[in-house]
């Protein structure tokens, strides 16, 4: 069976995707649901291929490590199949450990030019509607939620904090003012209980 | 009132987001000779005149960086933030083939120095001419031996969010600062 292959390209770097549609769901020929292989094109660099799973880490890896560079962090990133480091701030390491015995890691050195290319790559292939089953968002969402509360969907803490805090505020109030009436309450019996012992005194004295 | 006051707080943009915006929009500027005017005409085509309606208004946003000379505490509101990061993720979209003209001048400075030389050179131009030079933070930007990773760090920024979703990703980044 001939496979469709669709071709993402930015600058410097192709993305090439192999694959079949999936035809118990009556898609589109053209459209690829199965990845069969894919291979990252960078000009003057070996080529890089692999199948689905392959295809998943590398993404994961490169955007996990433009996170941590964009928020300041010290970008490093290591897993079974791809380390990326920093050699210096223009230029970046990725170590390649291959899946079959025997065979060497490949070590690729890549400036930022380059390597903005490759996520813009990714990015392409991620919104592509002829490519199913790649979410660029399933990567992106791995890290930065430290300001959640900003996102434009409220959420259930949001929309109770509000009436709790009121509530809370009104309660602190009252039960003020209820302390402030016992104290005046207080005071007024024992004045009436100090009259009493005087009268019980002078009636003692006369 | 002070519960109020609190709540309120935690939902400010910090100082260190709109310096951070500015310093992208600044690169914009500088890549985009006309930038002032293109950032205007692309928040009509963004249909974001309800926010921003007139150049005026963006750079009174602008004014909210403390690096300013002309800094003015207005208190930015979060639909404000978002407008101008809207613009900075679409105008670094159209600028793309310039951004990464200038980062791969970088990546190999020896044999392609003009196009970094010429940012930098514009960049620093324009931010002692726009901001306040006694400040210990622009003299930092300004200090040649240190600002070079700062600058390149603006420009991958810039280089990263021309995406679909780059106004998000670009919020997200802004945001944690």
């Amino acid at each position: 069976m001939l496979q469709n292959k669709i071709l993402f390209n930015q600058s410097s770097v192709s993305l090439e995707i192999n694959g079949l549609p999936d035809y118990s769901n009556n898609e589109n020929q053209d459209n690829i649901s199965i990845i069969s292989q894919w291979k990252l094109m960078i000009i003057d660099k070996p080529v890089i291929e692999g199948n689905l799973d392959h295809l998943k880490s590398i993404m994961k890896a490169f955007y996990s490590y433009s996170i941590s560079i964009l928020n300041d962090e010290n970008p490093s990133y290591n897993s079974k199949l791809i380390d990326i480091k920093p050699e210096n701030c223009y230029t970046h390491i990725l170590l390649l450990k291959s899946s079959k015995p025997k065979v060497k890691p490949l070590n690729i050195r890549i400036g930022n030019s380059i390597f903005a290319d490759i996520i813009n790559c990714f990015d392409q292939l991620g919104f592509s509607d002829k490519v199913k089953n790649i979410y660029s968002k399933e990567f992106k969402s791995l890290t930065n939620k430290k300001h959640s509360f900003l996102k434009d969907k409220k959420n259930i803490s949001e929309f109770l904090l509000p009436p709790v805090v009121s509530l809370f505020s009104i309660f602190l109030f009252s039960t003020a003012f209820i302390y402030i009436y016992d104290n005046n309450e207080n005071r007024s019996l024992l004045n009436y209980q100090n009259k009493l012992v005087s009268i019980q005194s002078i009636n003692k004295l006369l | 009132m002070l519960t109020i006051t609190i709540l309120s707080k935690g939902k400010r943009i910090s100082r260190e987001s709109i310096q951070r915006l500015d310093l992208l929009l600044l690169a914009l500027e500088t890549i985009d000779l006309n930038g002032a005017e293109s950032l205007y005409s692309l928040s009509s085509k963004l249909n974001l005149n309800d926010v921003l309606p007139n150049k005026v208004t963006i750079w009174k946003l602008r004014n909210n960086n403390p690096m300013r000379n002309s800094f003015n505490n207005n208190n930015i509101k979060l639909s404000e933030f978002n407008a101008l990061i809207k613009l900075t993720a679409e105008m670094a979209k159209f600028l793309y083939p310039y951004i990464r003209q200038i980062l791969q001048s970088r990546d190999d400075l020896i044999r392609n120095p003009k196009p970094w030389n010429e940012f930098k050179n514009r960049y620093i131009e324009l931010i002692s001419e726009r901001f306040n030079t006694n400040s210990m933070k622009v003299k930092r930007l300004l200090d040649p031996s240190c600002n070079d990773e700062v600058f390149i760090k603006i420009i991958l920024t810039l280089a990263l969010c021309i995406s679909e979703d780059g106004f998000l990703n670009l919020r997200r980044t802004l945001l944690n600062y």
